[in-house]
This record gives C-alpha cells, structure tokens and sequence, in this order.
C-alpha cells in the first residue's frame, strides 16, 4: 500500500470530521483532529511506519496535513 | 533524608462559572467541559495580590507543620506571575512572616516552579534549615483582555499552595526527585514583559503527554515501583482530559489520581501543592503509601517526585 493510503487509514482511525482530499489542508482547521487526536495519531503512525518521532521533531507543523505528514514520514525512511 | 513537615493553600473567594464564560465566549457550558474538565475557577479580588495568596498558603503550610516562621531557614517562593520583576514575592512573603535573615527567593518557571523548588528545598533544607515553598498564581491576570481568547480564558484559574521541607522525621519522606528542560519548543508557552500568556496548545498537549508519562516510567522503574503499588499520584492540574490521557497512558486507576482541576483549573505552579494541602487534609496520605508528584509547564519543563507518608 502506497504511503498516503497508509497515512489515510491511520488518520480516519482517530478522524472527527471527513479528511480533506486536498492535501495541503490543515487538519486541526477543518476539524478532522485536535491536540489530544494528535497524541494518538502520532503514536499510530510511529507504530504503523515503524519510525520513532524523536522530542526535536515532536511539532504539529510537521503533522498538519497530508503532505507535510507524508514528507515527513518520507524523511523518515518510511515508504 | 528530607521530608514534608507540613502543606497549606489559598484559594480566593472569587468563583468564575463555565456559566459566565460561555455567556462571554457564545459557547455552551457543556462545551467548556469536553475540552478541559473544568467547571469552575478561582479569581483574586481587584485589591488582591499574589503576595496575599502566598501568605496565605505560607501561614496554613507553618500551621499544619506545627513550624513559626522564626524556625524557618530559607524561603522559595515560585511563581509565574509576580506582581513586580524584584523585589519579589519571596521578599514580600519573608517581611509579612517577619522571617528575617534568611535567604529568600523567587523561581520563575510557570507551572513547574512548585516542584523546582521543592527539588531546591530538598537541597537547601540541611545547610540552611527548614525551607518553605510557597507557590502563588494570578493566571486570570495574565490572560489577553482585549480580545479575551477563550482557548486560555477557559483554563485558568488563581491560587496559592505550600509546603515546609525539612531534614529528618516529617509525615511526608521525600524518596526521589528528578528534574529536566529542554527549550527547543520554549516559545510554545510563553509570557513576555507587560503581554499577556501565549500557548501553542498543540505542542504543549503533545509534549506534555511524551515527556510525563516517559518521566514517570523511569521514576517508578528506578524505584522498583509498579503503577499499582503507588498509593496516590499528585499530577500538575493542567487539564482533566490531560490528566485522563496520562492515567490511560500510565494504566492508573482514577482513585489513584487526585483530581481538582474541575474546581480550581489550571493555577501553574501551585496546582499540586494545592492538591496536596488538599489530599493531607481529607486524610488521603495514609502510613506507607507512595506518593507520586509530576508536573509539565513552560520552559519547556519537567519533573518527578516520589514522596512516602512515614
């Protein structure tokens, strides 16, 4: 399963409103998550890509939609 | 081996209601409580300072410790909010306990202050004596007022706790204490000169969770304590849904968590220490049970404390 697909399913597990298909949009603007979703959504995507978000990157900007998630990740090494 | 001799807290007589601020802020009431648990808020009077709120706390900590003050050997007071840059509420709280000749201080650091100091007093309380920490807030006066901002409206509250560390026999050994900052997300809570609070809720709430619950871990681990051999765990009151995070995270029990953020929201550095002058007072510290303290604030920073009711 490509990347995205994997960032989407793991986001409409924690999801409070319909994820935007544009994937620059923010997901804490369009309500889809909030600061405590976001806790659950990171550890998700650290289990889900076997990657661990260390504290210096621990940032929401970095998690604020599909693509800055997807480019992170990649940063990652995840794929 | 130090150990609390005594606790003590004021809270002013002033009660902002979800009630009022969701009259101010157009929400619900019941809104105000899914986000953060709280209720209600304490708020100083217009002629109230935070030097009152810490004299206040500082005179019930010395009554419960059976201590005067002129058996004191040194003063933290820890504070985010004082009323002016120096001299400072330690200053204020010293002359108003006639307490003279000691060396008394303040520690800026929000919400952690209270157990800052408490690792000072730890240090502090052999060579100099027994070193009160007195930790009082006036967050409401430190909120934006123009526009009021309802994320921070909401949260905060004001009020005062202490406690009287001392060396030897006291109901309360202190067993371990770790303290830690880091400052790459500083800027993520922060109050700068004659402003009003900023808080990047986001990146507080994150941190807030990994850094606590990692803290606490290692806390009990180098202690060879499992979760269910603490007795009670006295966590920095910041938010209910914060606190049911950590006690969901750290698999603790909610009658193993005192809770009164509901009642008092977030007052920063004295949140703990009112829970604790609290929880002493309703008879709560048992002989042998283990304490466990942790608080989360500005800096960013953190810290633990294991206490033990001897």
């Amino acid at each position: 399963m490509a990347l995205d697909d994997r960032v989407l399913e793991a986001l409409a597990r924690v999801a409070k409103a319909p994820i935007p298909t544009d994937r620059e949009a923010s997901l804490f603007d369009t309500g889809v998550i909030d600061s405590f979703d976001l806790v659950d959504f990171v550890a998700d995507l650290e289990k889900e890509f076997q990657v661990k978000v260390p504290d210096n990157d621990l940032h929401p900007s970095k998690f604020e939609s599909l693509a800055k998630i997807a480019a992170y990740l990649s940063s990652q090494g995840a794929s | 081996m130090s150990a609390l001799a005594g606790f003590g807290h004021f809270l002013p007589d002033g009660v902002l209601t979800n009630q009022t601020l969701a009259a101010e802020f157009n929400v619900d009431p019941e809104w105000i409580v899914s986000v953060c648990g709280i209720r209600t808020r304490r708020i100083v009077a217009a002629e109230e300072t935070v030097c009152d709120l810490a004299e206040r706390a500082a005179l019930a900590c010395l009554h419960d410790a059976a201590v005067t003050a002129d058996g004191l050997g040194a003063i933290i007071a820890c504070t985010g909010t004082p009323h002016r840059l120096f001299p400072g509420v330690s200053a204020e709280v010293q002359k108003r306990l006639h307490a003279g000749g000691i060396p008394a201080f303040d520690l800026h650091l929000a919400s952690t202050s209270g157990l800052f100091g408490l690792a000072l007093a730890d240090q502090m309380c052999e060579p100099w004596g027994p070193t009160l920490v007195v930790a009082a807030e006036t967050m409401t006066r430190v909120l934006a007022q123009g526009p009021r901002v309802k994320e921070t409206a909401i949260l905060f509250g004001d009020g005062a706790g202490a406690c009287l560390v001392t060396r030897g026999d006291a109901p309360l050994a202190i067993r371990d204490i770790r303290i830690s900052s880091d400052a790459t997300f500083s800027e993520a809570l922060r109050l700068g000169f004659g402003s009003t609070l900023e808080m990047d809720g986001r990146t507080i709430i994150l941190h807030a969770v990994r850094k606590l619950v990692r803290a606490v871990a290692e806390l009990l681990e180098r202690n060879s304590l499992r979760v269910n051999q603490v007795g009670l765990f006295l966590f920095h009151q910041a938010n209910l849904r914060l606190l049911e995070r950590l006690m969901r995270e750290l698999k603790i029990d909610r009658s193993q968590c005192f809770i009164n953020v509901d009642k008092y929201g977030n007052t920063s550095s004295a949140s703990w220490l009112i829970a604790a002058s609290e929880a002493r007072a309703a008879g709560l510290l048992r002989p042998g049970m283990k304490v466990v303290v942790a608080a989360f604030g500005a800096g960013l920073s953190w810290g633990t404390a294991l206490l033990e009711v001897v």
